[in-house]
């Protein structure tokens, strides 16, 4: 990672705020100073589609608004007024304490006080989430990993047959994360499997939190976020995993997922391939009807692929267009930053998508870096769709090529349940991918978009 | 008519060297000299002004202003002591929680704040916790602060040690700023061959072993009965050492950006003086 970057892609690790307000009725108590949580919401929620504050969310959080005086002093005392106010005026099944720079420089023991809570019986979690231990995807993970040690605790587990906990995307960091998990559940359902998703709208909350310990087996949707919390879980509750790190996109991707989870938790196979089976004909049916559009456009058509999101996504949506839909891939960047150890890993991943990759596959946390890069790859081409944030969106109107949004920061869309996970998904990508050709002329005919 | 100049003045030193009992018998050596000084004491414990005032007689600025906000008026948190000492505390959180260094910060911006820097005033003092563990403990030597600093220390080897580390604090200040090592203050411990090895070490520094005062049990007395051995005992010995390290530096013109030394120049000057056998010599 560079030591200065343009064109942040992630905020800090307090901007775990989200995923704790990804948990139906859960609830953030943030101790920092003022303006922390306010920024964290700005970027992962107001800046990823305008997403919505919420009950306890967005300007509405739990914060000690720390001071002068909680800095000098310490604001232990402090956090546990604002925990007991918390306590009294918001209705929530789990509160979660996360803790700023701050206080973790001058040494609050804030998960201590958040035990002093847990302890008396209220559902309380501390969490230490300053933002110079890490970004957006570590907050995510020790998140996770705190409600589950000190909220699920050490229970002897009850297993259950076909119960599985999904861990995935990071809430709010990908923009799509509520049609994704959701998406993702009604696929792994109908394969047969019980789904604890854990986040978002088609969760249950807590209570399927407090289900986590019972599951047959616990899958990691990613290539490295989560990983952290599997092993965890393997190591608390003897709870086996699986770790499928391509995101599925598109038919052929999400089959060979499905084939894999159902293979791994030896369902039955005959069930597994009639519901591919139906899944693919209906896909397939669709994707179809895309050929006359295809025939008029073909001039106009992008084949330069540029994708400029987090390897969990990145990956997934790469595969597809490449093997799915022709696309030549010129550059796939992650911007989440994993660690060295992992970037060949990542490289072996999409290189096993085909050999097209070869020499494609970049790390990069730089905004700046990125576009430089892909300013000179693109070179004179009209050729190129670049799927990324509303900073590709400049750089694609500015280079007369085109775009569609996928990675964080977006400003200048509006997202509720909409996704490209699965079979659904990958046809919503065809409609976004083919649309673009039209964002910025209005035409009817090929011959308009020639003339124009 | 010589210009007026306010001196400020830090002392550093390891912690239990006797920082502030020498702070306190050398400003009250200048007032008896009718100098105008004030001592801000710069440690969480607030017991840099104790003999001066004759007990742990005042608020700390940062009590003052966790209970009463900034709007405080400065007499509530300045006391005049010994011969018209002026005295401040600065204070800080309780041992374990916050952050001591940032309230060293904060105390000695509210006392700008609120104009306990006159001009009448010949001296400041800050009496400054052990070591320069971090930026806080540096606030007295930024820019505009102290420009001169003492280190008190002994002849034992981790009061040595201590120094030293304190001169790289110093010199990484004095790189960009105005601010110099005045010297080396020596509170005999009556270690052997102390004397020597601390003008040795004084002399790798750069700099002067400004003063020796000895050790005596009266200093001991005096501060059971919460005075400076000045007030308590002014025609003893050792208050006419203390008077005479006050004209030392009132009268000191020697001020230098410090060569803190290697660790194994450290420990060779250890050995050069006898120090080391000493440590090897013992046992329990």
């Amino acid at each position: 990672m560079s030591t200065l970057i343009e064109q942040p892609r992630y905020a800090c690790a307090l901007a775990a705020q989200q995923t704790v307000l990804a948990i139906p009725n859960s609830h953030p108590i943030v101790h920092a100073g003022p303006g922390c949580s306010s920024k964290a919401f700005g970027f992962a929620a107001f800046g990823a589609g305008f997403q919505g504050e919420g009950y306890a969310g967005g300007s509405h959080v739990s914060c000690t608004n720390s001071s002068e005086q909680e800095v000098v002093f310490g604001g232990e005392n402090k956090l546990r007024d604002t925990i007991t106010g918390a306590l009294k005026i918001l209705n929530g099944d789990l509160f979660v304490v996360l803790t700023g720079c701050t206080s973790d420089i001058v040494g609050d023991d804030s998960i201590s006080v958040a035990k002093e809570f847990a302890t008396e019986g209220y559902p309380v979690v501390g969490a230490e989430t300053a933002g110079f231990k890490g970004n957006s995807y570590y907050g995510h993970e020790v998140v996770v990993n705190a409600i589950i040690e000190q909220f699920v605790g050490d229970i002897k587990p009850q297993v259950q047959e076909g119960l599985v906990n999904v861990f995935s995307v990071v809430p709010y960091q990908d923009p799509y994360w509520r049609g994704d998990l959701e998406g993702i559940k009604n696929l792994l359902e109908k394969i047969g499997l019980k789904v604890n998703i854990l986040f978002g709208e088609s969760s249950a909350g807590v209570s399927e939190w407090k289900d986590i310990p019972n599951a047959e087996f616990n899958l990691l949707l990613s290539p490295w976020v989560g990983l952290d919390t599997v092993k965890l879980l393997e190591e608390k509750y003897k709870t086996p995993f699986l770790h499928y790190p391509v995101f599925p996109v598109g038919a052929q991707e999400t089959s060979r997922f499905l084939r894999e989870v159902g293979k791994f938790v030896e369902l039955d196979e005959k069930k597994v391939e009639l519901v591919i089976g139906k899944e693919e004909k209906r896909f397939y049916d669709y994707f179809i009807s895309i050929s006359d559009f295809i025939a008029e456009y073909r001039n106009n058509l992008p084949v330069e692929l540029y994708t400029v999101a987090d390897s969990t996504y990145g990956i997934g949506v790469s595969s597809y267009l490449v093997n799915e839909l022709g696309f030549i891939p010129k550059g796939i960047y992650a911007i989440d930053d994993p660690q060295n150890s992992i970037q060949e890993t990542l490289n072996d991943i999409l290189l096993s998508r085909g050999g097209e990759f070869k020499d494609t596959f970049k790390v990069e946390a730089d905004g700046g870096l990125i576009e430089a890069d892909i300013r000179k790859k693109i070179g004179e081409s009209k050729k190129a769709i670049i799927l990324g944030s509303s900073w590709e969106k400049f750089l694609a109107e500015e280079t007369n090529n085109l775009y569609t949004y996928l990675s964080v920061p977006l400003h200048e869309t509006v997202i509720l349940n909409k996704s490209y996970v699965g079979y659904t998904g990958g046809l919503s990508l065809i409609e976004d991918l083919y649309s673009s050709l039209f964002k910025r002329k209005t035409t009817t005919s090929r011959t308009q978009l020639f003339t124009n | 008519m010589a210009e007026h100049k306010l001196r400020q003045i830090a002392i550093y030193g390891k912690g239990g060297i006797g920082k502030s009992t020498t702070t306190q018998n050398l400003t009250a050596g200048l007032a008896e000299l009718e100098k105008n000084v004030l001592v801000v004491g710069c440690d969480p414990k607030a017991d840099s002004t104790r003999l001066l005032l004759g007990g742990l007689a005042q608020r700390t600025v940062l009590d003052t202003l966790r209970e009463e906000g900034e709007e405080v008026e400065l007499n509530k948190i300045m006391k005049p002591g010994f011969k018209g000492i002026k005295c401040v505390e600065s204070g800080g959180p309780e041992p374990g929680v916050g952050c001591a260094g940032r309230g060293i910060i904060t105390s000695i911006g509210l006392l700008e704040r609120l104009g306990a820097y006159t001009e009448e005033l010949d001296y400041v003092f800050y009496d400054v916790l052990g070591d320069v563990v971090c930026g806080g403990f540096a606030m007295p030597i930024r820019e505009g602060k102290a420009k001169e600093i003492y280190i008190v220390a002994s002849g034992e080897m981790m009061a040595l040690y201590a120094a030293n580390n304190i001169a790289k604090g110093i010199q990484k200040y004095a790189k960009k700023g105005g601010v110099r090592l005045g010297g080396i203050i020596c509170n005999s411990r009556n270690v052997d061959r102390e004397i020597e090895l601390l003008k040795a070490f004084s002399e790798e520094l750069g700099t002067q072993l400004i003063y020796l005062v000895p050790r005596d049990n009266i200093v001991q007395r005096a501060e059971i009965r919460k005075k400076t051995v000045i007030e308590y005992q002014p025609e003893s010995h050792q208050a006419v050492e203390y008077r005479e390290l006050a004209r030392k530096i009132e009268e000191n013109q020697y001020f230098v950006i410090p060569k803190p030394m290697t660790q194994e120049r450290l420990e060779e000057i250890l050995v050069e003086y006898g120090l080391m056998d000493l440590v090897e010599e013992y046992h329990i």
